[in-house]
């Protein structure tokens, strides 16, 4: 564990840290393009310069390791200089249009720039001029000149995903990023190259023209697309509503765990996002008689499924959670099934087309919590339930989430099992085919609409946060169920997603010693719990 | 010109094994490959590049890097003959600007074009290291040197 | 200080490049003499020798050959760098061609001096018949039993990319990569080729050796000055009445090669400046030619040895003209891996060419000197720095023929007829 000092502190970091990241721990910011922690050093911006006690002349920070006794100064007055040289000649050819550029406001020219450029431009002679608003495939754009040549991106399809798509052509100042023509950036983590790129040469074409940043607010959440549980920030547009039609979650990004994802999202998860601002979403608890829909207040409906549930002997009651759920509301769940004795319960219900899984962070499992429903109790064979339903055992039929009628099981026999059960009750955040046959539809609020934690399927319990209000009248599934309880006379007191976390923890051994707080941004592995 | 699929033979597939063996890692072969491909389809057009990426387990993206960075490496298909004229300095003393002038008249194309008849091509290029022999040119494989336009027209001449 | 040719001293000989013509002046008598020699042996003659770096950096070759690590077990490789491309210099070229057996006992001995079993080497793709007939030499190695006994040459070909001439950019090229330089640390001794410790030599530099270990460390060490031994080939072009290869001792001087050898200047026959070692080398005026052309009387002098490529310009040539044609070649080699290199080659360009043609501005002139000296040493490789050598030393050393022609008035007509626009 070498000890250098960094701008006359000491820090002792690993063998083999380089000066940025040791930097890093002292406090001390060295401005870098080029330089990912994620990916093999290039060295090419040549901006990390700083000045090593006896060295010559600056060096760059990214190829150099810290070694016992090393000073490094990185705010010298030469330092300073190379600095500001290195930016002017990042921004000899690069376009004056941040402006109309969607990175305006992330854009590390622009940060750089006020922070260590602010020379006099002195280019006057026509720029070199390369393809601008080039589609590299379904979500990501390029502009050429906008390109530093960093070779962020080309190192990540080498590196990450091992898909070499990206390259750098010709050479000089007429180099270019660009893709083998014909070819398109369509691998599972394209999106990834957007976060990485340092300027507004990649950008997200999903996202871009939407809303500019700095109206966006932020949440740390977890990525609900499948059982890893990648990290991620939730980026929503609050204060310009109107500038992307309404659309409040402007787009998701990776939050670096060391444990999960590091610095990656697949864009299955990345884009998955889609159905919290979907039109199909439920707004109000709403009660079908024959063909008649109709809304009704929340009171009405737990009263009409307390009332359901009370004149059903335990045997013919039926729940199907689900896996795309929070520990908080499978607790509540399991809760409700103590209260009332129920055993006719399950959470998996097989997907028609089986999940795509990869050796890096895709998991077959699109669910989120399969391994947090299963420790709450919730385990059980779904089918049954099914077949319960459809042999007129059930008289009342709880379904969370799930369109049965889009799953494994064929459509014919899922028809036949709901409208066999006298009271279907669908909870969920979208309609689908199941909730259209359910006879109470109650709105649940999407996973950025609300607090929660899931467990991945190595076992790390992680929290994520409220990002945005829930749309319409929609409720956490835990609050949901626990205006059951209530209604059911089992009066709780918990009123928000920690309260029933703290259930959880007392009464489920696998989540021994867990708190919010312990839980922290990282989240924590159930003791026990064996890294896959 | 129309494009077939690019090819090589059973033999030159063959020597592309010997010369992947050269190497402590088979891509050290790249270039030579290309030239062989080069060679046999007289241009690197982007299916050969998807070949020989092919042969090389690469990706067609990181040939396509090698092929843009060299000047060898043809991604047009040049003339039967492909004229490059030094303009560097020690040639531009000796006169380079007026050889190029005096190519370019003669063959009636720009730098960089080829001729109508397919014949020859024409390009400008950096050093050929051939300084004590200024103004110089390479004509496909070999060096014309210390060039009057009496030589280039003797030379032009023999070009079929 | 010597009149004797050594590395050129069979130039003249029809079967030069032949095994015969080798043999028959006593080539391929070294190499046993070496077989009979412990590895670190040739490395002390070597470095004895005072044998410097031929190609453009000028380092001590024994004390390069030394940094192979010791303990190194796997793999190690030698490397020719006969991607011969500095503007000014066909030295190489001449060796391929009529001496390829030298070179070849050249890589021999030095193969056994740090353990390597595998030497390639790297010819520009423009030598076609350098490549052939060094090619042919090789074939003619193996069939007499020197190479294929512990000992393989694999002929690399180039592409078109001076570039590959820097060291590591050439080890990227082997390797079938596009010619970026490398990352420095690790050296190549540590870490080149394939990942192998590897050592990159210049063809002369490695022609050399075979005399060196024949004659003598101090035999060659005596040819030159205190800190260099041995001759070198100086490549002579431009305004001078006799071009030409000119083989002398490092310590014969930049007047001697231009005014006894090359036969004087030639255009109005009034020396205006020298290019010393290559496009990369500081321009010297007609009042700074006298001095030692070894790695360090350039030095001294503000300059560099370089490649030894001498470029001379009588009074009339336009030296605005002559830095355009310089900085054209920067932007069109630049690899464009490192920002201060690729960004700024192409724009220093740009206004050379705008200065020429008269649309310059005096303050053009200042913007070029210190974007090159704000760039200098910024970057991965030598390049750069090997254009900022002409970018300053031209302007500032006639900075009123610049000024001249920024106050609006453009080059004659007649001078600009000569200039080319790729």
């Amino acid at each position: 564990m070498p000890r250098l000092t960094v701008n006359g502190q000491q820090v002792e970091v690993p063998a083999e840290t380089n000066l940025i990241e040791a930097a890093r721990k002292a406090g001390v910011e060295v401005p870098h393009y080029c330089y990912h922690p994620g990916l093999s050093i290039a060295g090419q911006c040549r901006l990390c310069m700083v000045d090593i006690e006896k060295a010559p002349r600056p060096t760059i920070a990214c190829n150099t390791i810290a070694t016992e006794g090393m000073v490094v100064l990185t705010e010298t007055d030469r330092v300073r200089e190379t600095r500001k040289s290195i930016m002017e000649f990042h921004l000899i050819n690069h376009p004056l249009d941040c402006p109309v550029c969607d990175q305006a406001g992330e854009c590390w020219l622009q940060i750089y720039y006020m922070k260590h450029g602010l020379y006099d431009p002195r280019m006057r002679d026509e720029k070199v001029h390369k393809p601008k608003a080039v589609p590299l495939g379904p979500h990501v754009m390029l502009d050429a000149e906008r390109c530093i040549l960093c070779s962020r991106c080309v190192r990540f399809c080498d590196e990450i995903t091992a898909t070499g798509e990206l390259g750098i052509f010709e050479r000089g100042d007429h180099s270019e990023i660009g893709l083998f023509p014909g070819r398109a950036l369509e691998n599972p983590y394209s999106g990834n190259v957007v976060d990485i790129c340092p300027v507004g040469a990649l950008t997200d074409r999903d996202f871009r023209f939407q809303v500019r940043v700095w109206y966006l607010d932020s949440a740390k959440s977890v990525c609900p697309g499948c059982a890893r549980g990648c990290n991620i920030d939730v980026h929503v547009n609050r204060r310009r509503p109107h500038h992307a039609e309404g659309r409040r979650v402007a787009r998701l990004k990776p939050r670096y765990n060391g444990s999960v994802n590091r610095w990656w999202l697949c864009d299955a998860g990345r884009y998955g996002f889609t159905f919290v601002d979907d039109k199909d979403r439920l707004l109000a608890p709403t009660r079908r008689e024959g063909e008649t829909v109709s809304d009704a207040t929340w009171d009405e409906a737990i009263a009409a499924l307390a009332a359901a549930l009370r004149r059903s002997p335990p045997d013919e009651i039926g729940i199907i959670a689900s896996p795309k759920m929070a520990n908080e509301d499978l607790f509540a769940v399991r809760r409700l099934l103590d209260n009332r004795a129920l055993r006719r319960v399950a959470f998996r219900v097989p997907p028609r087309v089986a999940g795509d899984q990869d050796n890096f962070l895709i998991r077959a499992d699109k669910n989120p919590n399969s391994l947090g429903a299963e420790l709450v109790g919730l385990g059980g064979d779904s089918r049954a339930v099914l077949e319960a339903a459809r042999a007129h055992r059930l008289r009342c039929l709880m379904i969370f989430g799930h369109d049965l009628l889009a799953s494994e099981w064929p459509a014919a026999e899922v028809r036949e099992a709901l409208g066999a059960v006298e009271t279907v009750v669908f909870v969920g955040a979208n309609a689908n085919a199941t909730s259209a046959a359910a006879h109470w539809v109650l709105p649940a609020a999407a996973w950025v609409e609300r607090d929660g934690t899931y467990t991945n399927f190595e076992g790390r319990v992680q929290r994520f946060r409220q990002a945005t209000e829930p749309i319409g009248q929609a409720l956490a599934e835990w609050e949901i169920v626990g205006r059951l309880l209530a209604a059911l006379g089992d009066e709780s007191t918990a009123t928000r997603a920690e309260h029933w976390f703290r259930q959880l923890v007392a009464a489920v051994p696998a989540f021994a010693g867990l708190s919010y707080q312990a839980l922290g941004d990282g989240g924590r592995l159930l003791a026990g719990a064996v890294k896959a | 010109m129309t494009t077939t699929d690019p090819t090589f033979s059973a033999e030159q597939l063959a020597e592309v094994r010997r010369l992947q063996a050269l190497y402590p890692d088979a891509r050290g072969a790249l270039l030579p490959v290309l030239y062989m491909a080069q060679d046999t389809f007289g241009w690197i057009s982007l299916e050969t590049e998807e070949y020989v990426a092919g042969l090389f387990d690469l990706s067609p993206a990181h040939v396509h890097e090698v092929v843009t960075f060299y000047t060898l490496y043809f991604r047009e298909r040049p003339g039967r003959h492909v004229v490059s004229v030094c303009h560097n300095l020690s040639c531009h003393l000796a006169g380079a600007g007026s050889i190029i002038a005096h190519l370019k008249q003669r063959l009636r194309v720009e730098v960089g074009e080829t001729t109508e008849d397919g014949r020859v091509t024409l390009l400008s290029v950096e050093c050929l290291c051939a300084c004590e022999a200024a103004p110089m040119m390479q004509v496909d494989d070999r060096y014309e040197m210390n060039l009057t336009p009496v030589k280039i027209d003797r030379i032009l001449e023999g070009l079929a | 200080m010597t009149d004797e040719k050594i590395l050129t001293r069979n130039f003249h000989r029809q079967d030069s490049h032949t095994l015969d013509g080798y043999r028959a002046t006593g080539g391929y008598q070294a190499w046993p003499k070496a077989q009979a020699m412990e590895p670190a042996a040739i490395v002390e003659d070597v470095k004895a020798s005072n044998l410097r770096g031929l190609g453009g950096a000028g380092f001590p070759t024994g004390t390069k050959w030394s940094f192979i690590p010791k303990t190194h077990t796997g793999p190690v490789y030698l490397v020719i760098n006969a991607d011969e491309g500095e503007p000014g210099t066909f030295k190489d070229r001449y060796l391929l061609e009529r001496d390829p057996h030298a070179l070849i006992e050249g890589m021999l001995i030095a193969a056994r001096a740090i353990r390597c079993a595998t030497g390639f080497v790297y010819i520009r793709g423009e030598y076609v018949e350098p490549w052939r007939r060094f090619s042919a030499a090789v074939r003619e190695a193996y069939a007499a039993g020197y190479l294929g006994k512990g000992f393989d040459i694999v002929v690399h070909r180039g592409a078109g990319a001076y570039i590959c001439g820097e060291e590591t950019g050439l080890i990227s090229s082997l390797e079938g990569k596009k010619g970026w330089p490398k990352l420095k640390p690790p050296f190549p001794a540590i870490k080149g080729a394939f990942g192998a410790p590897t050592i990159v030599n210049n063809v002369e530099t490695i022609c050399h050796v075979p005399h060196i270990i024949s004659r003598g460390a101090a035999w060659f060490a005596g040819l030159g000055t205190k800190t260099q031994g041995g001759t070198r080939m100086y490549s002579v072009s431009g305004r001078v009445a006799r071009p030409g290869l000119y083989e002398e001792s490092v310590a014969v001087t930049l007047r001697q090669l231009i005014y006894e050898r090359a036969g004087g200047v030639t255009g109005n026959g009034r020396l205006k400046a020298v290019v010393p070692g290559g496009s990369s080398a500081a321009i010297l005026t007609a009042a700074e030619i006298d001095v030692t052309m070894d790695v360090d009387g350039l030095k001294n002098a503000g300059t560099m040895a370089g490649s030894a490529g001498i470029i001379v310009m009588d009074e009339t040539v336009s030296i605005p003209e002559a830095l355009m044609v310089v900085a054209r070649f920067y932007a069109h080699e630049s690899c464009g891996q490192c920002t201060p290199c690729r960004e700024s080659t192409g724009w220093i360009y740009k206004m050379t060419h705008r200065i020429v043609e008269g649309r310059g501005r005096r303050a053009d002139l200042d913007t070029i000197l210190d974007v090159a000296r704000r760039g200098a040493g910024t970057t991965i490789c030598a390049f750069y720095d090997g254009a900022v050598g002409p970018y300053i030393s031209y302007i500032e050393k006639f900075r009123s023929e610049f000024e001249a022609l920024t106050d609006g008035a453009a080059a004659t007509p007649s001078r600009r007829e000569a200039v080319s626009h790729a």
